[in-house]
């Protein structure tokens, strides 16, 4: 049961992994394209292309991440949790018995763990970097003098 | 100027990459390419500096993603705006005309 549970979590992450790098090569591929169509050689056209797109390792690494952050499973893991601690405060809460109340804490601190175990799971470097901003270049305006502006 | 990196306000690459979708569901490529288009290449998205991006915006349910068939029959992941995703860009357009239009009017009267 593990062993098929542990298979299905490597295929998992194996075909999000697949995807990212596919959706990142069709970009790539795009780009040559445009190249070539503009007269470079395919070589020129492949080198113009990758140093447009800019650092294709770190963009895959960080697609990699927040896709697994985002995940089904992470999703399904993520309400588990909620559903172990609801059931775990109705336990501790409508039981009068000791013993029975001691167990629903138990799993609400069981769910807690989860859910903070998840969380700094998912924390990496592009967690905080979200200064998309920082993204943008602005170029010379074209001789013509025309300019962007808010009218 | 020329290729200088700016400090454009937080959120303005989201605007423009939502305000892109809200007309038709595309891919990254697409999108980089629509934003040159319309900014007439004053405004520059490093190209893959726009996917993290997208999966963030996927990853807070702004857009969501689907595989489909590119216009050269490859295989490409499209995008497309959510409700939520278009409850954020009337939002964002809002704010963003309320900030240019004060700044404006600063820059007029000084």
């Amino acid at each position: 049961m593990m062993k098929i549970a542990l298979a299905n979590l490597l295929t998992h992450h194996k075909q999000l992994v697949l995807n990212v790098e596919d959706e990142l090569h069709f970009h790539i591929e795009m780009l040559e394209r445009k190249y070539a169509e503009q007269g470079m050689s395919t070589a020129d056209a492949k080198a113009a292309a990758l140093r447009r797109f800019g650092n294709l390792e770190k963009v895959r690494k960080q697609c990699v991440h927040i896709s697994r952050r985002n995940s089904l499973l992470r999703r399904v893991l993520k309400t588990s949790t909620i559903l172990i601690a609801l059931t775990g405060l109705a336990i501790h809460t409508l039981n009068s018995n000791y013993k029975i109340a001691r167990m629903g804490s138990v799993l609400i601190m069981i769910a807690v763990a989860g859910r903070l175990l998840l969380y700094v799971r998912g924390l990496s470097p592009s967690t905080f970097l979200h200064r998309t901003n920082s993204l943008l270049v602005v170029t010379d305006p074209p001789d013509d003098g025309s300019q962007l502006t808010n009218a | 100027m020329a290729n200088e990196r700016t400090d454009l306000m937080q959120g303005t690459l989201e605007l423009l990459i939502l305000n892109t979708l809200a007309r038709e569901s595309m891919h990254g490529y697409g999108i980089v390419q629509r934003i040159h288009a319309a900014a007439e290449d004053l405004l520059k998205v490093e190209d893959g500096s726009l996917y993290p991006a997208l999966y963030r915006m996927e990853e807070r349910g702004l857009i969501k993603s689907e595989w489909g068939v590119s216009e050269n029959n490859r295989r490409a992941k499209f995008y497309k705006l959510t409700k939520s995703g278009q409850k954020k860009l009337e939002a964002e357009r809002a704010n963003w005309n309320r900030i240019s239009k004060a700044v404006t009017k600063i820059l007029r009267a000084t």
